[in-house]
């Protein structure tokens, strides 16, 4: 369950879809939404949006988000699946960091 | 207008086909065994993706469909196998609990998915992560893997020629779809999706 919490890191659509949940929505929602942030860079296929999205809710770090089934489902982040996202962003602030420091020096 | 065709398992040629069906200005209204009925649009209008997901049982590949279908896409059931008896009932060691047994009331002939989008000027792509492309690709190839030991069994002791020819041709996509995954894994050693 916790096998994120030592210190691997989130791949990229993973903390994306975290992140994209910290409101309900729905997978049409969810594509829409990453695809806006990174300008279009990070598109996601829905195979791949449909498996994250079952293997995140198996690991509850998100969840079906109210009365919603089948048609139109909606998805929330967990308490677990934002203890995760805060991790992963403290991570990437320390990389951030200290990848300004050495490679920000040079311009 | 209706056309006759038969892809088996040979996904890519199919999804060449209905791309090209919708390069002339044809697109899908419905599926048979061999039958494609197809209605005049505007050239490239639509896009096509055939998936295989005779892995899925029967829940998930309902569920799976009513999510393409909430992500705005058109989609069709497709049979691999030509098998036109009732009572089929086909062991699918391969496949995730509750699509092992595939009858003609679960997942027997429905194999596949033909996914059509409304052309926006983006590629069209279902599987876009590393790790969920050789995921993909294994679940392809496994069915295949079956076939070998089966038909490899039987030609070994039933002394069987043919049995034999069957799993040698099994090879073929075998290594289709390992050269894939391997492929794949060699970039998730640096970059990660």
């Amino acid at each position: 369950m916790r096998d994120n919490v030592a210190g691997g890191a989130l791949t990229e659509v993973t903390f994306y879809i975290l992140i994209s949940l910290y409101q309900p929505r729905h997978g049409y929602s969810i594509m829409h939404y990453i695809e806006e942030k990174t300008s279009g860079r990070l598109v996601l296929g829905a195979g791949t949006l449909y498996g994250a999205l079952n293997t995140l809710c198996e690991k509850g770090w998100i969840s079906g988000y109210g009365q919603s089934t089948g048609r139109k489902k909606e998805f929330l982040i967990t308490p677990l699946g934002r203890e995760i996202a805060q991790k992963e962003l403290s991570r990437l602030k320390e990389l951030t960091e200290f990848a300004s420091e050495i490679i920000g020096g040079e311009q | 207008m209706k056309k006759y065709r038969f892809f088996g398992s040979f996904l890519d040629t199919q999804e060449k086909w209905l791309n090209k069906m919708s390069a002339q200005g044809y697109r899908l209204v419905r599926t048979g065994k061999l039958m494609y009925e197809f209605e005049s649009c505007s050239p490239n209008e639509v896009q096509y993706r055939v998936e295989f997901i005779g892995e899925k049982s029967r829940e998930n590949a309902e569920d799976y469909r009513l999510f393409l279908e909430d992500m705005g896409y058109k989609v069709f059931y497709k049979n691999i196998n030509l098998n036109y008896s009732i009572g089929k009932v086909r062991v699918r060691p391969w496949a995730e609990k509750g699509g092992r047994i595939a009858t003609n009331s679960t997942t027997y002939n429905r194999e596949l998915l033909i996914i059509e989008k409304e052309n926006d000027g983006k590629p069209f792509m279902l599987h876009t992560s590393l790790g969920d492309r050789i995921r993909y690709y294994r679940m392809l190839r496994n069915p295949w893997i079956f076939f070998l030991v089966i038909f490899g069994a039987m030609g070994i002791f039933l002394s069987s020629i043919i049995c034999g020819v069957f799993a040698a041709l099994s090879l073929f996509p075998i290594a289709h779809y390992q050269l894939k995954v391997t492929k794949i894994k060699k970039e998730l050693d640096f970059r990660e999706e």
